[in-house]
């Protein structure tokens, strides 16, 4: 058998339509997993009493086990709650009424906000102490200080590990499949099962990740510039 | 969709899935041995900055750090017995296994790579200097000087790697490998209580990467005792404790990729 060119194209072409469904998920879960991250980084920087600890193990429990263990258990515990939720309460809807998708991204929220939290921690820790006592010496609060001198210093230095996070929760949302959402990587099993090319679709799919991912890539590397052009040379 | 929850089950399950750590395990095991070898093969040009194969190199790193680990899955399984039916070999009987162990191997291979370059490029270029300068050649340098400290600099980044391979071969089961993942599926399907088996399932996972982690936690400590500041934060830098004790490392700033 030879490979035949034509259907990779043939394929990239059907895999396209499934492109936005992938970039929704990762972007959805990315955005809701910083604000998690954020939060809990901030509750274990600042040592809430209680908070931290639940933090802390949030953070090593779901950097500890793989990615599609928390689709799984999600997917099934979250439907099941919600089915007894609906029958004993006579709600009129159950979770066959919730679109898939909605569990993918709840899963991978979360996910995504144990990695960001670390993230987010990195980039605040690497601050000098001296900066947010500077703030405080001009009369900031410390709210203002951490808006206005912490966060935009921290978020230039964790730039590449936000974009590497990110491009892991792309390559991580290929586990979609799992919950029967059609994202890239189903796209690809479905185009090729009509004529068992799966070589080709699978190169297709490939391709589409590698641009995506490229693309992702230089546009940290401009973002990168922009935002570092506080620091003469120290960053990067 | 599933039967009553219940909590004892989860521990029965625990007990039936330790005997598929060891699949888990020999997959992580070799395609941590090939991602050596095929590493060291895809850094060396880069590090040499030989003309051609360092441009090769480079687009392996970057397409095996671009592309997701599962599509890299399907595409070994389907493409390589293909590639190698042109050359007359037919391995289209050999056990779904290898593929998966090759598949892991070249992927790791790339991230290994971009981990040696980071390491050895991580040691001041002040050390082969003043190596140098006491008369060693370009080879005792490297062998005495350069690789023990690069070497003590690169263990956090292997284990992060070793971990994150094996929450990878997690995916192992979508080729019909029976690991981990795969006998829980199975094991949700026997009774329909598929929350206590992968309840069960995560925990497997979550006992093995603190194992992991604790251990080359161990193993960097007892390499950087040359020097505590090259690997290790300052004193005044953030240091969290929690429930396990050190488990959340600080995350290196290595562009090593994260690893779901």
């Amino acid at each position: 058998m030879k490979l035949d060119l034509s259907f990779i194209w043939t394929a990239f072409i059907q895999i396209l339509p499934a492109i936005p469904n992938t970039l929704f998920i990762t972007v959805v879960s990315v955005f809701i997993g910083f604000l998690i991250g954020t939060f809990s980084a901030i509750v274990r920087i600042y040592k809430v009493p209680f908070l931290s600890q639940i933090a802390s193990g949030y953070v090593t429990v779901v950097r500890g086990t793989p990615m599609i263990t928390h689709l799984l258990i999600i997917y099934y515990s979250l439907s099941m709650l919600l089915d007894s939720l609906a029958k004993n309460y006579h709600l009129p809807f159950n979770s066959a009424s919730i679109p898939m998708m909605v569990f993918a991204i709840i899963s991978f929220s979360i996910t995504a906000g144990a990695y960001l939290s670390e993230v987010v921690r990195a980039g605040i820790t690497s601050i000098e102490r001296g900066q947010i006592e500077a703030a405080y010496s001009v009369g900031m609060t410390t709210t203002q200080a951490l808006k206005r001198i912490i966060f935009p210093q921290a978020f230039a230095i964790s730039l590449p590990n936000l974009s590497n996070t990110f491009i892991g929760m792309l390559h991580g949302s290929t586990l979609a499949f799992i919950v029967s959402v059609v994202d890239i990587n189903a796209k690809a099993q479905i185009v090729a099962s009509t004529n068992w090319k799966f070589f080709e679709a699978y190169i297709a799919a490939a391709l589409i990740f590698w641009g995506i991912t490229i693309v992702i890539e230089k546009m940290t590397s401009l973002l990168e510039k922009r935002f570092s052009v506080f620091s003469r040379g120290g960053v990067k | 969709m599933g039967a009553e929850f219940n909590f004892g089950l989860i521990f029965d399950y625990f007990l039936k899935l330790l005997p598929f750590i060891k699949i888990s395990l020999i997959i992580v095991g070799s395609s941590i041995l090939v991602g050596l070898g095929v590493g060291l093969l895809v850094a060396l040009p880069r590090m040499y900055k030989v003309p051609i194969f360092q441009r090769l190199s480079q687009v392996y790193v970057s397409f095996f750090r671009g592309t997701p680990i599962l599509i890299q899955l399907f595409l070994i399984y389907y493409g390589v017995p293909e590639i190698l039916k042109l050359l007359n070999v037919d391995v289209s009987r050999f056990d779904v296994l290898y593929f998966v162990i090759l598949t892991y191997g070249l992927h790791s291979a790339a991230f290994i790579s971009e981990g040696i370059r980071a390491s050895v490029s991580a040691v001041d270029r002040g050390q082969i200097e003043a190596a140098y300068s006491v008369g060693m050649n370009g080879y005792e340098a490297f062998k005495r000087i350069i690789a023990p400290q690069a070497f003590a600099i690169w263990i956090p980044i292997l284990g992060n790697l070793i971990i994150g391979t094996l929450k990878d071969t997690s995916l192992a089961f979508t080729l019909g490998v029976m690991e981990l993942t795969g006998q829980s599926q199975t094991l949700g399907l026997l009774n329909r209580h598929f929350i206590e088996s992968y309840l069960a399932l995560a925990l497997v996972y979550f006992i093995l990467s603190v194992f992991l982690e604790k251990g080359f936690i161990l193993l960097e400590r007892r390499f950087i005792k040359y020097e505590k500041t090259s690997v290790e934060k300052s004193g005044n830098a953030f240091k969290i404790r929690n429930l396990f004790g050190k488990l959340n490392r600080d995350v290196i700033v290595v562009k090593e990729g994260t690893r779901l």
